[in-house]
């Protein structure tokens, strides 16, 4: 590590990146809403996917839709950001004791020391495809009620979440694709160690969409059946929405909690929508993760797989996983239960990465009916109760964006 | 927040073509004579990657690639900061949606995700580097520094900031009136050697500094990226001086400047 005049040595500052403490955090996704529900999903293998019902949207698949996300109203300084995104924001905000835990963050570091690093891909595009239908017939205006600064504008979930909680601490909305609410665990690190905050709320939110569902249709990529992550049949992806969001400090007598110990990123420089067919990228993700934790492979209970279940990507990763931590490494996919949520992937994986360590037990691939030999992975169908201690979670992303995180069961 | 260099600079907006040619017209020593801009094709880019590129893209590599014109561009990490991304594909997408049957083609979806122009840098200069795309709304350029100073703090070397938004497309110009593209790039990294060291301080609610140039500070508003023109002022003008930026959620950036 180069050193710079004018910077702490170096020891002060690896010393600066230590661990970060998840003191709270909740999820809602189409396996459940909360965090015990879909702690119960994961363990049991119980899958939220159902054919598409979208009312803008016919296509021949499964979703991963979450209930109740349309009957959430915003209201007051919240009003202008009523769309899909941050309804399911609030719903997800609501669960778990997040509010009372992020009340309790401010009275400790002050709101202006509370960063707000949040990650989605296509934040409230569906309020824009919803204005679209509504054009003037003549002049092809957008209706006049019409809030693109608080919907669809990347930076609206972030702006959401820090004007529900009068946060006004470091902010801004990461958008790489599916490795956007990865990367903001990541970021919290360096923020804090740079003193720009003392915690900080991260995670993501992604909602179902037709941009979404029709693109990835037309790259053929979705599957008809529910997706099967890891399966020799599996045959694309579903597409789920969920929310996920955690609070991150340093650890102290009142920061207790599992650990985010290790962080990777990096990029294939491969192609846009298609993976590194060796997956160099995610390996090197993967590898610096271990680095920056100080921990061998062979330390990791298993990996929690970014598995959209694509003949491609689930090769790709796989190919990654050998390279990086041997023959045969234990791993599990979990889009089965969720979908894939896109943006929200990362605090999707990084929450029931979590739920295994709280639970002590190793999840099912859920779907997954006959492991694809190919792949050279130890996954499986059932669950395995036994102690767990550190998880990798993969999030990859189009743009061959890459980032995996080392999460560790509290001291 | 520890101090950073500033190494290199890349600019394109109406009427300031790139970093070297406007330092006069930054200076104030020559007139802003406004045209239309033109963004020429992505140099690094095979020319069948080349095709498949859009204006935003184009945009956000063309001042990439000033800015890193004497770096190793395979080595270096990326931060892109767009406040709306590409607005056009949005627009044809939301407009496909409207149909009967909607089609959207596979390019313009994959070339929609805000990392866009991050994923075809790292592709265009084979960097295996970490490269992320962020948005702080109309405050993304202060978004984008404290993402790219972070990243250089923790881990030392080159960090390339770029900053940009095309226009709005017309069914957009009422709700989002942004009527030229504007891109800057910074290269950041060690203090020494560098050309500038800025001290960066996220500070509370303050107004930003307008421009020096009644000229660029009429430009200044039209585009979230032309926040930084107060800061290229200032970096030309070769004496010590403060800067400050409109940060997210109401806060400022105050950069203290050192040639």
């Amino acid at each position: 590590m180069p050193t710079h005049p004018g910077n702490p040595p170096a020891t002060t500052r690896s010393a600066s990146m230590d661990p970060l403490v998840i003191t709270a955090h909740t999820l809602t996704s189409a396996a459940g809403t909360g965090i015990a529900a879909n702690a119960e999903a994961l363990r049991s293998g119980t899958s939220g996917l159902r054919p598409c019902d979208l009312e803008s949207v016919i296509l021949d698949t499964h979703i991963g839709r979450v209930p109740g996300v349309e009957a959430i109203t915003l209201e007051g300084a919240l009003a202008p950001f009523q769309c899909r995104n941050n309804q399911l924001a609030e719903l997800g905000l609501r669960q778990d004791g997040f509010a009372d835990a992020v009340a309790a963050a401010v009275e400790r570091h002050g709101a202006d020391r509370v960063a707000v690093l949040l990650g989605t891909s296509t934040s409230g595009i569906a309020a824009t495809e919803a204005a679209y239908h509504r054009r003037d017939p003549q002049t092809g205006a957008l209706p006049p009620d019409y809030d693109y600064r608080h919907t669809q504008n990347m930076f609206s979930l972030a702006d959401f979440v820090a004007t529900r909680f009068g946060l006004s601490g470091p902010a801004m909305v990461v958008s790489t694709a599916c490795s956007s609410s990865a990367k903001v665990f990541a970021d919290a690190r360096r923020y804090i160690a740079a003193g720009l905050c003392d915690a900080a709320v991260v995670g993501g939110v992604d909602s179902l969409c037709g941009m979404t569902l029709y693109g990835f249709n037309a790259l053929q990529l979705v599957a008809a059946r529910p997706c099967t992550p890891l399966d020799r049949d599996r045959a694309g992806i579903s597409i789920g929405e969920a929310a996920g969001f955690f609070l991150l400090e340093r650890p102290s007598a009142d920061a207790t909690g599992p650990l985010l110990t290790g962080h990777g990123e990096s990029s294939d420089a491969h192609h846009m929508s298609a993976p590194h067919p060796e997956g160099l990228g995610a390996a090197t993700a993967l590898q610096q993760a271990l680095v920056r934790a100080g921990r061998r492979g062979d330390a990791i209970d298993y990996v929690l797989m970014h598995a959209t279940a694509t003949p491609a990507n689930d090769g790709s990763e796989a190919r990654a996983l050998v390279r990086s931590l041997g023959p045969n490494p234990r791993a599990v996919g979990t889009k089965g239960l969720t979908g894939h949520t896109l943006g929200a992937a990362g605090a999707v994986g990084v929450a029931q990465a979590l739920a295994s360590l709280d639970g002590g037990f190793v999840p099912p691939t859920a779907g997954l009916n006959t492991l694809d030999p190919d792949l050279g992975l130890d996954a499986r169908s059932e669950a395995e109760p036994r102690a767990v201690q550190r998880v990798l979670v993969n999030a990859f992303g189009f743009g061959g964006n890459n980032c995996s995180l080392l999460l560790e069961a509290a001291p | 927040m520890n101090a950073i260099g500033l190494h290199a600079v890349g600019l394109l907006g109406p009427g300031l073509d790139d970093f070297d040619s406007a330092r006069p017209i930054l200076a104030g020593d020559a007139p802003l004579t406004s045209r239309e801009v033109q963004v020429p094709p992505p140099g690094l880019l095979p020319a069948n990657e080349r095709r498949r590129t859009t204006a935003t893209i184009r945009l956000a590599l063309k001042v990439a690639e000033e800015a890193t014109r004497d770096a190793d561009r395979g080595q270096l990490r990326s931060v892109f900061a767009s406040s709306s991304g590409d607005m056009d594909i949005i627009d044809r997408i939301c407009d496909a949606l409207t149909r009967p049957e909607p089609v959207v083609s596979p390019v313009q979806f994959h070339n929609s995700v805000h990392n866009a122009p991050a994923g075809n840098w790292s592709i265009a200069t084979r960097n295996p580097a970490p490269a992320t795309a962020l948005s702080g709304y109309n405050a993304s350029l202060a978004a984008g520094l404290l993402e790219a100073a972070t990243l250089q703090l923790a881990e030392g070397g080159d960090v390339l900031l770029a900053c940009y938004d095309v226009p709005s497309m017309e069914s957009f110009i009422h709700v989002r009136p942004i009527h030229h593209p504007f891109a800057v790039a910074l290269r950041l990294g060690p203090v020494d050697k560098a050309p500038w060291r800025l001290q960066l301080d996220l500070g509370g609610p303050a107004t930003a500094d307008r421009c020096i140039s009644a000229d660029l500070e009429a430009l200044r508003g039209s585009n979230p990226a032309a926040r930084a023109l107060p800061l290229l002022e200032r970096l030309v003008r070769g004496t010590p001086g403060n800067v400050t930026l409109a940060a997210p959620l109401g806060r400022s950036l105050n950069i203290r400047i050192e040639p």
